[in-house]
């Protein structure tokens, strides 16, 4: 069984292009489209990452990994954030908020997947 | 999907970014921004950014950039969203639009393109003066110093080795060490890997959730130290790595051995057990060590501490509040699904195919009389009506979004004239088709610059008529009897009719002893090659355009017409069908032709006077009184010479287009069907009064009656009438 990937990010472009790396990797990926749509789809089902963007609308990614780090299922799900070289603020904020993990953007594809390798094998 | 894909989609969504970046920085322009809408503009740049690195796009990312950091200083109240910078921002979405459109035109970025993008960074970059725009392409990339040490020999082993004490948190922050050690056997080999587990309590104290182990590897690989580092990224807070190069000098490992929270002999004799150290290195190490530190300078076991790293719980219930009051609109624009528009045309077609097809069951049904038949053709009648009508919404969209795009030409055109305008927008939700939505934009925008230009005057005349300096410009859509409506209208001087004549007789596109109707004058703009402007302005006047925006119109099955008071505005008027593929028509019958009348336009159906019947038979339009009105009306039959006796009672189908009504003479009515238009070929698609033709239930072919076209024969005929009674 391939591993379970969930990309969260307001761009159809960018959730896209990371779905066709990450499949082409072998991993399985699910999208969601702000923190709030996110958080509706993790119901249950085995989610083993969790790739978020930090600024979004309706919940931005910092509220977003904070309240998935208070669901019991998802407690332990790593997260990798995704954010700007401008927003080191904000990289210290996720990582208080849970998310150990970061790829600066703007990042290639390859670069992504190198992250997510770190944290989980397909 | 392929990269391909996700590239038009990249494409699709800029443009869409674009929009309402462009529209936000409209607003603020109004009235000063809203932290929300502040936050959408600088989402849309950091959204377009982010996308376009993902396809390495450096030129478009290192641009935005510059914008993204602007708007970031604006997001954190550093620098003011004023006019200057809304201008500013305004070219800047031109400019990624420009960018974008030559990425969709698979265009190579040219020297304009470059310089263009260099000119506005340098006007962005006059914001950002403290901090000089750092190029994102080349984004700082640490290296380390390179490695020289002093202090003994170098060790005699190729490997690395690296020492890994994890942070107790690691597993509790989702991360397992497993993977980052399994990864690190991608960028080579790993010779050897000893496991601490010296600091696992006993199994009653031990808390499941806490790493207690630690590693010792020896590692064979042609990576660079950063990328061996790299690796261990996303645990480096709170656990200690060490990572020593091939051939290190002794000292560095004394120096690691000494760092490391554990008893340093015994990490000394893991070394040795790793194959890093010979036993023999160590010692010598050891010694020379002692020799050069006094042993108070050792650092003491323990002493580095391990942070504990705990998650604030947080009440995630507060924000989510907050959050909803903004999220009706925006969830209702995510649960949308993008479709091919080729398969929604494909759908259309075949929907048309279905309605001819139940057409002809349900004629088939009528003859056989079979009431279990009847029955069951009527029904999939229904359902076919419903399915038609669902599929044609699925084409609708609402006018709104082109509307708004004129907010934007509005703007810049009164700078570009220098009159002060505003503009209203009203029924913005009105829907219509896709195609036609998307063609009326070019005709609008004329409209739109011919109205500003030509018809609201400067404010000084404004003044002097006692208008306001303002002028005020409007744009409104609504449903009439089966048609839209898209009105452009101004308080401008309106159309001096006189003018018109004039200019129209001098360019001679009519005589001088012509007589026109006040409609007819003004439709004369829409004539090719006239202009009434003195000067050639730069946005109109130029004498092209009018008659191409009525072309483009009429390409829609469309027409416009003018309203105008001297002195107080004009008001143009688009009128345009519903959609272009299937209408409920009205069947008629000449002959053995069948005709079929838009049914939308047909008001109310009478016998033809027998008063009437014969009488001027010869000709083909007269009038009737229709309850007193007069209404002027042609013979189909003679219209279109076809041959044969008329019946005795002939019926007449009174129509209306606009405010203007007329009465088609036909033989026979047989009723409402619903019609699937197919176009008139290249050979007879010029032929006046046919709008095209559909396929009959039966199998025979009817003539789409084009009414408007229709009425302005009638009219002419009229017309030449009461040229001939003078």
């Amino acid at each position: 069984m391939s591993k379970t990937v969930m990309i969260v990010d307001d761009s159809t472009t960018l959730r896209q292009v990371v779905r066709l790396a990450l499949e082409g990797a072998g991993y399985s990926v699910l999208e969601g489209a702000d923190g709030k749509d996110a958080l509706s789809k993790l119901t249950g089902q085995k989610v083993h990452l969790i790739v978020s963007d930090v600024n979004m609308p309706n919940m931005d990614g910092i509220t977003f990994v904070k309240a998935v780090k208070q669901l019991p299922a998802y407690k332990f799900t790593p997260v990798i954030m995704l954010t700007t070289e401008a927003g080191e603020s904000k990289k210290l904020e996720g990582q208080a908020a849970g998310a150990k993990a970061w790829v600066v953007k703007p990042f290639q594809p390859a670069q992504l997947l190198m992250a997510v390798s770190k944290l989980i094998m397909p | 999907m392929s990269l391909d894909d996700a590239m038009q989609t990249f494409i699709i969504e800029c443009r869409e970014l674009l929009e309402s970046m462009e529209a936000a920085l409209l607003s603020a322009e109004e009235a000063p921004a809203s932290e929300e809408a502040i936050n959408a503009i600088f989402r849309a740049a950091h959204t377009i950014k982010g996308s376009a690195g993902l396809f390495g796009l450096d030129h478009i990312v290192s641009f935005v950039h510059v914008a993204e950091s602007v708007l970031d200083k604006v997001r954190n109240n550093e620098i003011p969203l004023d006019p200057p910078l809304v201008a500013l921002m305004l070219q800047v979405c031109d400019h990624i639009g420009l960018l974008v459109s030559y990425l969709e035109q698979l265009k190579e970025p040219d020297n304009d393109l470059l310089e263009g993008s260099a000119i506005l960074q340098a006007g962005l970059s006059i914001y950002l003066s403290d901090t000089p725009p750092p190029s994102a392409s080349t984004l700082p990339v640490e290296h380390d110093a390179p490695y020289e040490s002093e202090g003994g020999t170098p060790v005699e082993t190729d490997n690395w080795h690296l020492s890994l004490r994890f942070n107790q948190d690691v597993l509790r922050n989702g991360m397992d060490p497993l993977s980052f050690i399994r990864y690190l056997g991608t960028l080579g080999k790993v010779v050897s890997i000893i496991t601490l587990t010296d600091t696992l309590p006993p199994l009653d104290a031990m808390d499941p959730e806490t790493c207690y182990l630690g590693f010792e590897i020896s590692f064979s690989s042609n990576a660079d130290k950063a990328e061996i580092e790299s690796v261990f990224d996303f645990v480096r807070e709170g656990s200690l790595i060490h990572i020593l190069p091939p051939r290190s000098k002794i000292s560095e490992y004394i120096e690691l051995i000494q760092s490391m929270p554990a008893d340093d002999m015994r990490l000394g004799e893991l070394l040795i057990k790793c194959g890093t150290l010979t036993r023999q290195e160590l010692e010598d190490g050891l010694a020379s060590q002692r020799e050069v530190e006094s042993p108070d300078q050792a650092k003491p076991i323990g002493e580095v501490l391990i942070e504990q790293n705990v998650v604030q719980p947080v009440v995630v219930a507060a924000a989510l509040d907050k959050q909803k009051a903004v999220k009706d609109v925006k969830t209702a624009e995510a649960s949308l699904i993008r479709v091919d528009a080729n398969k929604l045309d494909q759908l259309i077609n075949l929907v048309g195919e279905l309605i001819i097809a139940s057409s002809g069951a349900s004629l088939i049904a009528q003859k056989e009389a079979l009431p279990h038949l009847l029955e069951s053709t009527s029904t999939i009648s229904r359902l076919v009506e419903t399915i038609r009508d669902s599929a044609l919404s699925l084409r609708m969209v609402p006018i709104g979004g082109t509307f708004s795009k004129f907010k934007r030409v509005v703007r810049d055109v009164s700078a570009e004239l220098g009159k002060d305008i505003q503009l209203e927008i009203s029924g913005e939700e009105t829907e219509l088709d896709k195609t036609v939505v998307e063609k009326i934009g070019d005709p609008l925008t004329h409209l739109v610059r011919n109205s500003m230009d030509h018809g609201i005057e400067p404010a000084e005349v404004r003044l002097a008529r006692g208008k306001p300096v303002v002028g005020t410009l409007k744009l409104d859509a609504y449903h009439d009897s089966g048609n839209i409506i898209i009105e452009v209208s101004d308080d401008g001087g309106g159309l001096n009719k006189d003018k018109i004549f004039a200019k129209a007789v001098e360019r001679g596109l009519i005589k001088p002893d012509q007589i026109l109707s006040e409609n007819e004058i003004y439709n004369l703009i829409f004539e090719p090659g006239f202009s009434t402007a003195d000067a050639v302005s730069n946005l109109s006047g130029r004498g092209v355009g009018m008659d191409v925006v009525r072309r483009n119109i009429e390409a829609l099955r469309g027409t416009v017409e003018i309203r105008s008071v001297l002195g107080e505005g004009a008001t143009m008027r688009i009128r345009l069908p519903l959609t272009l593929a299937i209408i409920d028509g009205f069947l008629v019958e000449v002959g053995d032709s069948s005709y079929v009348v838009p049914l939308d336009m047909v008001i109310e159906c009478i016998e033809l006077p027998v008063t009437q019947a014969g009488h001027n038979a010869e000709n083909d339009a007269d009038f009737i009184n229709l309850r007193g009105e007069v209404l002027p009306y042609l013979r189909l039959r003679k219209h279109f010479e076809i041959t044969g006796e008329p019946p005795r009672r002939e019926n007449v189908v009174v129509v209306q287009f606009g405010d203007r009504k007329m009465g088609i003479v036909v033989d026979q009515l047989m009723g409402e069907l619903q019609t699937v238009i197919k176009p008139l070929g290249k050979v007879l698609n010029k032929i006046r009064g046919i709008g095209g033709f559909t396929i009959l239930g039966n199998g025979r072919v009817a003539l789409i009656v084009d009414v408007p076209s229709m009425m302005q024969e009638a009219e002419h005929a009229a017309n030449a009438q009461i040229s001939d009674a003078n």
